[in-house]
C-alpha cells in the first residue's frame, strides 16, 4: 500500500519533470602501484598513530606480533582462523591465552579480551584502510572489541584506493552471487572528537592499530 | 521530525535572536566551524583531482534520483533476495510502528542506535521506550545529548555545544558517578562512556542504525562512522534495523565508492572514516560458510515523509542530493552566529532550511528561508553543487505566494514611487519617530508589524538649542 503510493508519487513526479543526467567526468587515474607502495601507506597510516612495520619473511612478521603484544601489554588474544599460509601466530604469541570457542555468544566471549589478529583482504594506499571480509572463521568481532587490533597486510592485498571495493565485493560473493554479509574499511583507530572537538583515540572499537605488511609472495 | 511547544522552527526568529545574544555559545560556535573548516580545507588541497570526484559523486546522486523508482525496486529484490526484510514508511508514523513492531516482535529489552538523523526526524526514541525497551544512543555525542534530554546541535557533532565540565557534571547526575569531577579530562570522559555502553551493546537485542548509502544492485547498506559504535550495533545484537531516506540509494557499487571518495574528506577532513561497513544480508548460517557473529535478522526501513512529492519540482529536488557532510553548516555565517539548534528542527544549517521546509508544514518553516544572506558560502562549499540560494529563493516565493495582502500592495505601490515612498514614511516618521508605536497599531498585519518591529529609523539629529542646552550644563558642572 504504501509502497505503491510512493513509487507512484516518484514516477508521477518524474514523469512531470524529467531529470536529465549530465555525463560524468571520467574518473581520475588511481596512483600507479609502484616499488615505494609500502613506503606511501605507511605515511599514510602515520598521521592516524598507526605504525606499519614490515616483515621480509614469516619469522620476521612473527617477531613482529610478538613484539606488539608485549609492548600493548595483552595477556589474551583471539584470532582469525584463516591466515595468511605459513605463519604460525599461536607459536608467536605463545605466551598469551588465546580465546577460540566463539561458539554461542561471540561478543561476550571477545569482550574481555586483549588483543585480535586479522589479515587484510585488501590495503587502500591512498586512505590508508584496510578492508576486511567477514565470513567463516572470520568474525566481525575480533577486529572490534579488543581494545587492540592486529592487522597482517599480505604485498598481494596493496591496492591504490576506493575505487577497488566494487571489485573486492564481487570477487568475495558465494556461488549464487551474494556479496558477502560484512565487509568493514577500516582506517586508523576508532576515535572521536565529540567532546570539545579534542581527538580522543578508542571510543568504542579499538584504540590502538597495528599493520603488518608482509612482504613476500603469498 | 520531534517538534515540541519550544523546539520549533516556528519560533526560529525568537531562537535566533537568542541564540545570537549568547556569548558563550558564539565562541563555542566560532571555535567549532573553523575546526572543521580548516580540517576539511587541509583535506581538500591534498585531495588530486577533487572537481573530477566531486562532479562525479554529483552525477552518481542525480543518477540516483534520475531513476529512483525504479532502483528502490531493485534495492528492495536485491535486499530481499540476500535475506533482509524490507519495509516501506509513508511517513513518520508508519516508520515508527514498523521498528517499534520488530522491536516487540524480537522482544527487545535492550536497544542501541547508531547516529542517525533520519531517527531524530521520526521521533523513533519514544516509540521505541513506549514498547517497554531501555533505547540508547551510542555515539558519543549523541549519547550526550540524550543524556541532557536535548537535541543535537549539528549533524556532525551533536553536542558542540558543550564543554566538558558540562559533560561531566551530566555524567556525575546521570551515570551515578558521584566522584567524577568537574576537571576530569575528555580521554577520561570518554572511557566512561565506552564502559557504560559497552554493557549495552552486549545486552542489546536490537540495533538501529541510519543507512549512509543502501546499494540497488546488491541490496547492501553502507554505513560510515568514526566510533565503532555502528558496528558494535550491527554486529551484537541479534536484530539490525536500518532506515533509509528514499533518496539514499546508490544505483552500482561504483556510485557508492565513488560517493566514498568524497563524503568523508568533505564532512570531517578524513582520507576516509574509521569505520566504512557494507552490509549485505544478515550473518551467513548454512554450510559452508556459517558465521559466528552479526545480525541474525536484517531488516531496511525505507522512509518517504515527504521526499517523494519534492521529486516533482526540479529546483527544489536538488535538496535530495544531499548527502548530509555538514559542510555547508560550518560555512554559513548564519549558522556560525545562531547554532544548530535555533532552527528548531533536525535540521539545522543552509542544507536544514531546505529540508525542514521541504519535509514539515508550510505554516511552521515560513521564517526558515529568510534566515539567510544568501551569500552563497554553502553553495560554494557544497561538493555536490547544490545550489541552496536558488533554492532558498524559491521557498521564499513559495511562503509569499498567493494574492498578496493589502499591506504589501502598499508597499509594492510605494516601492515603485520613489516620490510616494518619501512622503510615506515622512509622514510615519512625523507621527512616530522611532516607529515605537506603529507596530503596537491595533489592526496592524502581521507582517508588517513584524516589518516595523525589526528595523530601527536613523535618528532625528538632536535640535540645536537642546545640543546647545547640553554643552552649557556640561560647562557649568
Amino acid at each position: 500500500m504504501s509502497r505503491q503510493q510512493i513509487l507512484d508519487t516518484l514516477r508521477a513526479g518524474l514523469a512531470a519533470a524529467p531529470l536529465v543526467v549530465p555525463a560524468p567526468p571520467a574518473r581520475p587515474a588511481s596512483l600507479p602501484m609502484g616499488a615505494d607502495a609500502w613506503a606511501r601507506l605507511a605515511e599514510v597510516l602515520a598521521p592516524l598513530d598507526v605504525r606499519l612495520r614490515l616483515a621480509a619473511t614469516p619469522a620476521e612478521a612473527a617477531q613482529h606480533v610478538a613484539d606488539i603484544a608485549r609492548e600493548r601489554a595483552a595477556t589474551s588474544y583471539t584470532r582469525w582462523d584463516d591466515m595468511p599460509p605459513g605463519l604460525d601466530m599461536d607459536d608467536a604469541l605463545a605466551g598469551l591465552s588465546r580465546v577460540s570457542d566463539l561458539g554461542g555468544g561471540c561478543c561476550h566471549a571477545l569482550a574481555h579480551v586483549d588483543l585480535g589478529l586479522t589479515f587484510a583482504h585488501a590495503a587502500l594506499i591512498d586512505s590508508g584502510s584496510l578492508v576486511l571480509v567477514a565470513g567463516r572463521g572470520r568474525p566481525r568481532a575480533a577486529s572490534l572489541l579488543p581494545p587492540t587490533h592486529v592487522c597482517l597486510v599480505p604485498r598481494s592485498a596493496l591496492a591504490p584506493d576506493v575505487s577497488a571495493l566494487p571489485g573486492l565485493l564481487r570477487g568475495h560473493a558465494d556461488t549464487a552471487g551474494l556479496p558477502p554479509s560484512c565487509l568493514n574499511l577500516v582506517t586508523g583507530p576508532s576515535s572521536t572528537a565529540d567532546i570539545e572537538l579534542v581527538l580522543v583515540r578508542g571510543v568504542h572499537g579499538p584504540g590502538a592499530l597495528d599493520v603488518v605488511g608482509l612482504d613476500w609472495d603469498i | 521530525m520531534v517538534l515540541t511547544d519550544t523546539f520549533t522552527p516556528r519560533n526560529f526568529r525568537g531562537q535566533s535572536h537568542l541564540a545570537a545574544r549568547d556569548a558563550r555559545l558564539r565562541a563555542i560556535l566560532d571555535h567549532a566551524t573553523r575546526y572543521f573548516m580548516t580540517k576539511r580545507g587541509v583535506a581538500l588541497e591534498a585531495f588530486a583531482d577533487r572537481e573530477d570526484h566531486f562532479g562525479r559523486a554529483r552525477v552518481a546522486r542525480l543518477a540516483a534520483l534520475s531513476r529512483l523508482p525504479e532502483l528502490l525496486e531493485r534495492l528492495e529484490r536485491n535486499a530481499t533476495a540476500a535475506g533482509t526484510r524490507v519495509h516501506w514508511a509513508r511517513d513518520a508514523a508508519q516508520a515508527r510502528e514498523i521498528v517499534a513492531g520488530i522491536a516487540r516482535d524480537c522482544g527487545a529489552k535492550v536497544v542501541v542506535k547508531g547516529k542517525s538523523m533520519v531517527s531524530e526526524e521520526i521521533a523513533l526514541n519514544p516509540a521505541l521506550e513506549a514498547t517497554g525497551a531501555e533505547v540508547w544512543e551510542t555515539d558519543l555525542g549523541e549519547f550526550i545529548v540524550q543524556l541532557a534530554q536535548e537535541p543535537p546541535s549539528h549533524i556532525i557533532a551533536p553536542c558542540i555545544h558543550m564543554s566538558r565540565a558540562d559533560v561531566a557534571a551530566l555524567f556525575r547526575e546521570k551515570l551515578g558517578l558521584a566522584d567524577l569531577a568537574d576537571a576530569a579530562s575528555i580521554p577520561e570522559l570518554t572511557l566512561l562512556a565506552r564502559r557504560a555502553l559497552r554493557e549495552k551493546f552486549l545486552a542489546a537485542d536490537l540495533g538501529v542504525t541510519g543507512v549512509n548509502m543502501a546499494v540497488a544492485e546488491t541490496g547492501s547498506v553502507v554505513l560510515v562512522e568514526n566510533e565503532g559504535n555502528i558496528r558494535m550495533s550491527t554486529t551484537c545484537p541479534p536484530v539490525h534495523v536500518a532506515i533509509m531516506s528514499l533518496e539514499k540509494v546508490a544505483a552500482t557499487l561504483e556510485d557508492a565508492a565513488d560517493l566514498l571518495r568524497v563524503l568523508p574528506r568533505s564532512a570531517t577532513g578524513q582520507r576516509m572514516s574509521s569505520y566504512v561497513s557494507v552490509l549485505t544480508g544478515p550473518r551467513r548460517t548454512e554450510e559452508p560458510n556459517v558465521e559466528l557473529d552479526g545480525p541474525r535478522e536484517t531488516h531496511l526501513v525505507i522512509l518517504d515523509n515527504g521526499r517523494a512529492e519534492v521529486l516533482a519540482d526540479p529546483v527544489l529536488r536538488e535538496a535530495l542530493l544531499c548527502f548530509r557532510c555538514g559542510a555547508c553548516l560550518n560555512s554559513c555565517p548564519v549558522y556560525q552566529t545562531v547554532g544548530g539548534h535555533a532552527y528548531g528542527s533536525v535540521y539545522s544549517g543552509p542544507i536544514g532550511t531546505l529540508l525542514s521546509s521541504l519535509l514539515l508544514p508550510t505554516e511552521d518553516t515560513r521564517d526558515l528561508p529568510f534566515g539567510c544572506t544568501l551569500c552563497g558560502a554553502c553553495k560554494k562549499t557544497c561538493p555536490l553543487g547544490i545550489d541552496h540560494p536558488k533554492l532558498m529563493l524559491r521557498l521564499r516565493e513559495r511562503v509569499c505566494a498567493g494574492s498578496p495582502g493589502l499591506a504589501g500592495v502598499a508597499h509594492a505601490f510605494l516601492a515603485l514611487h520613489p516620490l510616494a515612498y518619501r512622503l510615506a514614511v515622512g509622514a510615519a516618521r512625523a507621527v512616530d519617530p522611532g516607529l515605537n508605536l506603529l507596530p503596537r497599531l491595533p489592526g496592524l498585519p502581521v507582517g508588517l508589524a513584524s516589518f516595523v518591529d525589526s528595523r530601527q529609523p536613523p535618528r532625528l539629529k538632536t535640535p540645536f538649542s537642546a545640543q546647545l542646552r547640553r554643552s552649557r550644563k556640561k560647562g557649568g558642572a
